[in-house]
């Protein structure tokens, strides 16, 4: 009993970190964020071709059958290189269609693909006001989903509508289906794009576009809450590593009163609380990974999803921060990557709901005689 | 990476609550809970009776090599075994300083006659030792000892002699032999001409004075030496090495027990938690958010334990182990605060119920943890220069 990577896991992240070092190196995720694809496609196409984006999935739908700690360990990775690519969004959509709706012949068709990384899925989990109805063998959808995270770089798209007398359906959206507009959003992280999904008009779905509904569909959306979290944690911890990395490098070498800032104390022990907080993050990260892989019951599942958001996020946030202090003037300007990070961590952290919507749920679990 | 549990240390840990569940009653009822280190209500001559008790039942040394009279069982049996002794009500253990920290270290730099001389002592509960490391003028700065020792040439075997005053010695007053980091080489600096010294405590030439704590009770000491002897024999590693065996001793206290500790801290939190259900506070919304974050901080510490353990012995310190002390104190200190915050007005007055007190207690004791054993400041500074490699 231990949280050592094996020998495995421990290729997976240092090949990953070697790769993206390289071909995700800064120059290369800036110009994509100013492109207007929102994607770096040479990285992409990278990614694809060592099978990264079938990682958790199964084999038999062109996964490599790992699980919640490989996918983690990548996720990390990318965080800390802020990789812009739709990795998160497509590998997290791709995870629910294979949890809901592994044997049916929409899965057969787009499974393969995602795990292959030749096509890209994203999801939403709100309905908000959409609505859907069946006519005749088709169904039908109409509504407004925003933002949705790498939604113009999709050709899937997983959206919620309420149905009447049986709650809420996931649909299989094609983001090409004729009346379907997709606008991207003005975000403040450009490293990754979200947009605004509108069906203005009704749109017309083919009749196996229902992947889940009711009650199963909310089971199947707490699993994957699960696993989203802490593969968006993973990426806050790359986020924080990264901030730590860049403030010692940085402090080591700019110089003041003759002496190298970093050899103050007020300097060494704000890095050393930023590595605590780190470090902290990443054994919640591992421990969390480490028991989904399990199945653990739904209190432990949502216990462990829920410490690992909250402490990667206080890391990354802190961290972000800490760095672009600790690059003084330099680090309120474009040109020094800490306020890439501040914008990505902050992002991220409200992403799946902010940090006290899970303590609330903690709490609930801990404090009030709930029936479960 | 994995978090199964075998079905042999499954097993096991069904044996160790049988145990517990046998042999901590009737007497023992008193030490239950009773979590030691400054705790009002222990019992100290208990406690030993405890102690051999536990000897008898073969729960001492259960990590040691079996050559030396230990039972040699693996990391996960150790950490089943602390676990459950905590979840039981396992008292605090009396005889850690010498089971988890001097055992240890006569294991691996003690001389065979030393090893059959004291670990007897130590594996049955019979003998107590205390740690004469820190000083009045040598804190976070302990190469700054000044306590001497000389070698009396009149004296029998070459006798050390000592002089000076040791401060924060734990169990002192209950304890039979203290470990002694002694200037042995007269005018050497610092980190030079240290040796460790094994010196029985009840003699003319040592003076013990307890020392108030904030909690009112007194669980620490200072310590005299005015011509305290010991035999010639007894400098454990070599003469003048005492720094490296010192700094040796130190690394030993990381293991396997700090699962214990952290079953104690669950304990501590579900107390908590029980008296915010009862007087409200489990519905204030700020003082719900704050217990949810410190049951999950908990978490997180166990799971970091766990990324420690699995280390290789020898390997340099994984990250996880370089900031284990400084979160696993700022935690406890954090709940220590928010135990008294979720009592309200209620905590500033003795009100005689229990779990009141227990969580007063725990707010004032708590505040010790961020202190010693390297304090927070000293915690930082060895992360950032040995961790991050930043400056001196």
């Amino acid at each position: 009993m231990d949280l050592r990577l094996s020998e495995d896991q421990r290729l997976i992240a240092e090949s990953a970190a070697d790769f993206l070092a390289d071909a995700a190196a800064m120059p290369a995720t800036r110009a994509a964020a100013d492109g207007d694809a929102g994607i770096d496609a040479k990285l992409w196409q990278g990614i694809a071709e060592l099978g990264w984006c079938g990682v958790h999935l199964p084999e038999d739908h062109g996964g490599l059958g790992l699980g919640p700690i490989e996918l983690a360990l990548l996720q990390e990775q990318m965080g800390r290189r802020l990789a812009c690519v739709p990795f998160l969004d497509s590998a997290l959509a791709a995870a629910l269609l294979s949890d809901v709706d592994r044997d049916s012949a929409l899965a057969a068709r787009w499974l393969p693909a995602l795990a292959a990384g030749r096509s890209i899925a994203t999801l939403c989990t709100e309905p908000g006001g959409a609505r859907a109805w069946q006519d005749g063998a088709q169904w039908r959808v109409q509504g407004r989903w925003s933002p949705v995270g790498s939604a113009a770089q999709a050709e899937l798209l997983l959206l919620p509508a309420r149905v009447d007398g049986d709650g809420t359906v996931l649909l299989a959206v094609p983001r090409r289906s004729a009346g379907l507009q997709v606008r991207e959003l003005s975000t403040i992280d450009r490293t990754r794009r979200s947009a605004e999904v509108v069906a203005a008009e009704p749109v017309a779905l083919d009749a196996d576009a229902c992947l889940a509904r009711g009650r199963a569909l909310g089971d199947a959306l707490a699993r994957w809450r699960a696993l989203a979290a802490v593969a968006l944690a993973a990426e806050q911890v790359g986020v924080a590593q990264q901030c730590l990395d860049l403030s010692v490098a940085y402090t080591q070498e700019r110089q003041q009163f003759g002496r190298a800032v970093a050899s103050f104390q007020a300097v060494k022990h704000r890095c050393a609380q930023m590595m605590v907080l780190l470090e902290s993050a990443r054994s919640a990260v591992y421990g969390a990974a480490a028991r989904l892989a399990d199945a653990p019951a739904v209190r432990e599942r949502d216990m462990v999803a829920a410490l690992a958001l909250v402490e990667a996020h206080e890391a990354a946030l802190f961290c972000a921060q800490e760095a672009i202090q600790l690059h003084g003037g330099v680090g309120f300007t474009w040109e020094y990557d800490p306020h890439l990070y501040f914008k990505r961590a902050q992002a991220n952290s409200q992403r799946l709901g902010a940090s006290s919507v899970w303590l609330e749920h903690v709490a609930a679990l801990l404090l009030d005689e709930v029936a479960t | 990476m994995n978090l199964h549990e075998s079905a042999a240390d499954n097993s096991f840990r069904a044996e160790v609550q049988a145990w517990m569940r046998a042999n901590l009653t009737r007497d023992f009822d008193a030490l239950k809970g009773v979590n030691g280190p400054g705790a009002p209500a222990y019992d100290a001559a208990l406690a030993k009776r405890w102690e051999q008790r536990m000897a008898a039942g073969g729960w001492v040394g259960i990590g040691w090599p079996r050559a030396v009279g230990g039972r040699e069982l693996p990391l996960s049996q150790q950490v089943v075994f602390h676990e459950e002794y905590v979840r039981a009500g396992g008292p605090g253990r009396i005889g850690h300083i010498g089971e988890t920290l001097l055992a240890p270290t006569l294991i691996a730099y003690g001389t065979p006659e030393q090893r059959a001389r004291f670990l007897p002592g130590i594996l049955g509960g019979t003998e107590y030792w205390a740690q004469g490391y820190s000083e009045p003028g040598a804190g976070s700065d302990l190469a700054a000892v000044a306590t001497r020792a000389e070698r009396n040439a009149e004296g029998p075997d070459g006798q050390w002699v000592l002089h000076g005053q040791k401060v924060w010695t734990s169990w002192a007053h209950e304890s039979d032999w203290i470990f002694v980091l002694a200037r042995t080489e007269p005018g050497s600096q610092r980190h030079q001409g240290l040796t460790l010294l094994l010196v029985p405590l009840r003699q003319p030439g040592i003076e013990v004075r307890p020392i108030r704590q904030i909690t009112g009770s007194a669980e620490f000491n200072e310590v005299f030496f005015d011509g305290a002897r010991t035999e010639g024999s007894l400098h454990l590693g070599a003469v003048g090495q005492g720094w490296k065996v010192a700094m040796a001793l130190l690394g030993f206290e990381r293991g396997a027990s700090t699962l214990g500790q952290q079953a104690h801290f669950q304990h501590e939190l579900e107390l908590l938690i029980e008296v915010a259900k009862a007087n409200g506070a489990a519905r204030d919304a700020v003082l719900r958010q704050r217990i949810a974050r410190a049951a999950l901080g908990l978490h997180t510490l166990r799971f970091n334990a766990l990324r420690v353990l699995g280390a290789e012995d020898g390997a340099a310190p994984p990250p996880a182990a370089m900031i284990s002390k400084y979160a696993w104190s700022n935690w406890h200190r954090a709940l220590g605060q928010l135990a008294v915050d979720v009592l309200g007005a209620a905590g500033n007055i003795d009100d005689g119920d229990a779990r009141h007190r227990d969580l007063q207690t725990l707010w004032l004791t708590s505040r010790a943890d961020t202190i010693y054993a390297g304090t927070n400041e000293i915690q930082l500074n060895l992360i950032a220069e040995r961790a991050l490699g930043m400056p001196r």
